[in-house]
């Protein structure tokens, strides 16, 4: 397993036992007040169960699993991969720093702009690997 | 496909078919309980089908050490299924009916039962995943020691 995918599907588990842990805390709030600030964690729970477990996960999956190429680095250039690991992580800190301060107009728009150029990273890697070895007949 | 993936896997069909059933219920206008079943619906999708068949995916696809190969199937991942599907079937059946008996203790317990039994759930399957994720060279050095 590339390193690449070794770190990123980590931090998918990671943000998988923190967004579970949240929705717990959530659904007990639900019950019983606990304190009115844990609503705030609504929409941490929704951003770290999309795009820091389920997409970052796949993504990570996908560059390890998909066909390798028979000829070259096996899946493309590792650098660009490094990249879009540390550009989808650090979109998403972004993100998340941006849903408590509400008074930056700035953190959310950026955090989006690097997930996007992240996944786009991600689809340029893929592209080409979508393929099958076997010709047709 | 071992036996516990095809476990997680037909429990996600069923999540899936009885999240889609309850998102048509929810559309009906005899039942004016939308609001309701909306976390319900989207925990049976993103909980108890994506979540769950990632899950059993994985464990069948990741690599397993050397030494664990032997092992039919892990503790772990039956306590992980357990843990999470028990705990995912209280939350549904009680999640809808907490703002009419709110501050019963028996609500309260069942509620807390649920939540503590999907984190564990996901942290055992953690537990049991976390140590295969190696890198490949660490990988070699670790098969080449045995």
């Amino acid at each position: 397993m590339p390193a690449q995918s070794v770190w990123m599907i980590r931090l998918s588990l990671v943000y998988l036992a923190i967004t579970i842990s949240m929705g717990g805390l959530l659904l007990i709030h639900k019950a019983i007040s606990i304190h009115p600030a844990v609503w705030g964690l609504l929409p941490v729970h929704f951003e770290l169960a999309i795009w820091g477990w389920m997409v970052q996960f796949v993504m990570g999956t996908a560059y390890w699993m998909f066909p390798r190429f028979l000829k070259g680095e096996p899946r493309g250039n590792s650098n660009i991969a490094t990249l879009m690991a540390t550009l989808f992580n650090g979109g998403l800190f972004l993100l998340l720093i941006s849903i408590f301060d509400v008074y930056s107009s700035f953190l959310a728009p950026a955090g989006r702009g690097l997930l996007l150029i992240s996944v786009t990273l991600f689809a340029a890697l893929i592209w080409n690997r979508v393929v099958s070895y076997r010709k047709r007949t | 496909m071992p036996p516990i993936t095809r476990w997680f896997i037909k429990a996600g069909i069923l999540w899936f078919i009885t999240g889609m059933i309850l998102a048509f219920l929810a559309e009906l206008p005899l039942l004016s309980a939308g609001s309701l079943l909306l976390p319900v619906y989207w925990h049976m999708l993103v909980v108890g089908w994506i979540t769950q068949i990632i899950m059993g995916v994985s464990i069948w696809m990741f690599p397993r050490k050397k030494r664990d190969r032997l092992k039919k199937q892990s503790v772990r991942t039956v306590v992980s299924f357990v843990f999470l599907n028990s705990g995912l079937v209280l939350r549904f059946l009680c999640e809808p009916f907490i703002p009419m008996f709110r501050g019963e203790s028996m609500i309260t317990l069942i509620v807390i039962a649920s939540s503590l039994l999907q984190v564990l759930g996901i942290l055992f399957y953690i537990a049991e995943i976390w140590p295969r994720l190696q890198p490949k060279s660490s990988r070699k050095k670790t098969s080449g020691g045995h």
